[in-house]
């Protein structure tokens, strides 16, 4: 395995039971350690089972895989203690304050007592929420949730930090602040890996992108060099140009 | 340790700011409770504390009525009202149902009686060659009519067996009669068998109790009924509150945050049940504390919850368990809340009407009393009615609590498998 690879997986497979074709078709991509990785795709492309995989959620029908040097296939437990998961959904529980949501997903990551609090106390302020910490989660807005939905993700310092559609449904100030606070965790090391449909934020924010349609890679790389290759003038445009206009659900 | 303590402290904080599921698991087995207990309260007096009202109308004076009398006063079944009253004024009574049995015994009964008994034994000596020949075999008497009035809606077995009761107590005044009528006919001294001295029975039922302390003799009333069963059936109705959580975890996104975690899942899952579990059993405490203090203001029978502390505490988790087990499996197999609350809210209701939270399994009938066998709220009904009305140990409700462990084992290896397939 490359030693400055945070994940390096190889022909990657996943086929779910009764299903006609493979979700995830013979994949093999490597996401160096630092990197801001955008794996984009139009719906049902294969996102999710991918990043699913690499998490530890399901296991791939075949094929081969590190993360943070872990094995993919035996060592998940060591996977699951290396790497955050921001879902698209706001899974958070509304009737509990944003502290009390941060301690206990702290808490499930063996964090605890004052070095909890103050982890908490940080992430808080720096996304702007620190004068709401004991709020019930259920009267903020869509774009406080969001921000609390990254801090539960990140609270335990993880090497890999997953991203599924992480600014979807929040306002431009939120965006903002959620992109700028990813740039920070990346400076200070952390592997980004981040699924979007928004090709400008995925434009501005990824050192690294791949095309992923019917479950196959289409392409990988740097996305400027890939928009030149391609002789297009914008992310939106080489998605466009290589997964097609057609409709997908 | 840290995990499980914390699932549970976020679970019960979760339950304690739903106001309206609190609602549900605490005031609705409160409130059934208490309108259950009042409203069967009648009935289960009916069949086993309530005097039955009963009207007599005693027109004769001589030892015919008195024995009757006498018979319905010792019966201890009868709350006798005496009146001297017109027979149509009785029929009224007894049709407006003032009274649920009215008996007219007409005047000179026992004069009549002696007559028709006389005339009895003098026709068989007759027969036999003894006595007065004069009287033929043909000479007729008129038979002594007691009336017995029934209120329309008395259930037919109920009649036939007071008139049983009555029909027993009136031939052996006749017997008695009888028997004093040949003695003197025979010539016999009538000191020596006087028609008055009660006959020596040879033969006769003694109920044989068995109860050995006064404490036992606790019959199942509407408060002994009512209690259990509803505390069981608002701790199985918790099944509705859990898969609800269970479904939206999954729904929004927490179930699969919590997956991606370190460490066993089923830490978490054991944190969820044992803070519904928890729940259960204050909810259970609660209940039973209604029974013991509040249904005595209302004037119900208190509940008398039998001499086994560690019994009712086995009792009360398992059947804790067994609910939020049913609660995870239920969760776990139905995609959404509408799905899994209504199936919840169905399968309890069905489960519990088998199960004789409603009205006693051993009125129900025989086929449905199979069936019954398979509820798991009649295996919680039944461990309860052990130590409520049995003075039953620890030990004795061993083995529905172990059904109660099992139906939790099973629901929870349902839902484990059901997981994998998925």
């Amino acid at each position: 395995m490359n030693s400055n690879a945070a994940i390096e997986v190889t022909n990657l497979i996943k086929i779910y039971k009764n299903a006609v074709s493979p979700a995830v078709n013979d994949i093999s991509l490597t996401i160096n350690k630092g990197a801001i990785y955008g794996l984009l795709g139009p719906n049902g492309a294969g996102k999710t089972t991918t990043i699913s995989m690499l998490c530890g959620l399901i296991k791939p029908s075949s094929g081969s895989g590190f993360v943070q040097g872990f094995n993919l296939n035996n060592q998940l437990e060591e996977i699951k203690k290396s790497i955050g998961v921001v879902p698209q959904e706001i899974a958070l529980y509304p009737t509990l304050t944003a502290f009390e949501n941060l301690q206990y997903i702290g808490n499930m990551y063996g964090l605890k007592g004052a070095d909890l609090k103050q982890k908490i106390a940080e992430h808080l302020k720096i996304v702007g929420l620190d004068n709401v910490s004991n709020k019930r989660i259920e009267t903020f807005s869509g774009g406080m949730k969001r921000r609390i939905n990254l801090i539960a993700g990140i609270l335990h310092t993880p090497k890999i930090l997953f991203l599924d559609e992480p600014t979807v449904g929040v306002d431009v100030q939120s965006r903002n602040m959620i992109t700028e606070h990813l740039h920070l965790l990346n400076k200070q090391g952390m592997t980004i890996v981040y699924t979007s449909h928004l090709m400008e934020e995925a434009e501005n924010l990824c050192s690294d992108i791949a095309i992923i349609d019917t479950g196959k890679i289409i392409t990988q790389g740097k996305p400027k060099e890939l928009i030149q290759q391609h002789n297009c003038t914008n992310l939106e445009q080489l998605f466009l140009q290589l997964t097609g206009k057609k409709l997908r659900d | 340790m840290l995990r499980l303590l914390s699932t549970i402290r976020k679970e019960l904080l979760i339950l304690l700011r739903d106001r309206g599921g609190l609602a549900i698991m605490f005031l609705m087995p409160m409130a059934m409770i208490t309108i259950m207990a009042l409203i069967q309260d009648a009935p289960f007096k009916d069949y086993q504390e309530m005097k039955i009202p009963l009207l007599l109308v005693n027109n004769d004076t001589g030892s015919l009525g008195k024995s009757i009398e006498k018979g319905l006063i010792d019966s201890k079944i009868f709350e006798l009202n005496k009146e001297t009253i017109a027979d149509d004024v009785v029929k009224q009574k007894v049709k407006a149902g003032d009274f649920e049995i009215g008996i007219i015994i007409p005047k000179n009964a026992t004069t009549q009686l002696n007559q028709n008994v006389d005339l009895f034994v003098t026709k068989k000596l007759a027969a036999a060659g003894l006595g007065d020949s004069t009287v033929s075999e043909t000479t007729t008497t008129e038979a002594l009519n007691l009336s017995i009035l029934f209120a329309p809606d008395t259930k037919k077995s109920f009649k036939i067996s007071i008139l049983n009761s009555l029909k027993q107590s009136t031939s052996k005044i006749e017997t008695q009669t009888l028997l004093a009528f040949f003695s003197k006919e025979l010539n016999k001294d009538s000191e020596q068998i006087n028609k008055e001295e009660p006959l020596a029975e040879f033969v006769n039922f003694n109920e044989v109790t068995t109860i050995e302390t006064p404490t036992e003799a606790l019959q199942l009333n509407s408060v002994q009924h009512n209690v259990p069963a509803w505390t069981i059936f608002g701790i199985f109705f918790i099944v509705i509150s859990m898969a609800g959580s269970i479904i939206k975890e999954r729904d929004d996104g927490s179930f699969l945050r919590i997956r991606t975690m370190p460490g066993s899942f089923m830490t978490v899952l054991a944190g969820k049940i044992t803070a519904y579990l928890f729940i259960t059993i204050i909810q259970a405490l609660l209940m039973l504390l209604v029974g013991m203090y509040l249904l005595p203001l209302l004037g119900l029978p208190h509940l008398i919850i039998g001499n086994s502390l560690l019994g009712i505490a086995i009792i009360i988790i398992c059947t804790g368990l067994a609910a939020t087990g049913f609660g995870v499996m239920v969760g776990t197999i139905f995609k959404t809340h509408q799905q899994s609350s209504t199936f919840g809210a169905v399968s309890v209701v069905i489960l519990a009407a088998l199960g004789g939270i409603w009205v006693p399994v051993y009125v129900m009938p025989e086929s449905v009393r199979i069936l019954s066998e398979f509820s798991p709220l009649y295996w919680s009904l039944s461990g309860f009615h052990k130590l409520f009305l049995n003075q039953g140990t620890a030990i004795s409700i061993l083995p529905y609590a172990g059904k109660l462990i099992l139906f939790f084992a099973a629901t929870l290896s349902i839902s484990f498998f059901y997981n994998k397939k998925d």
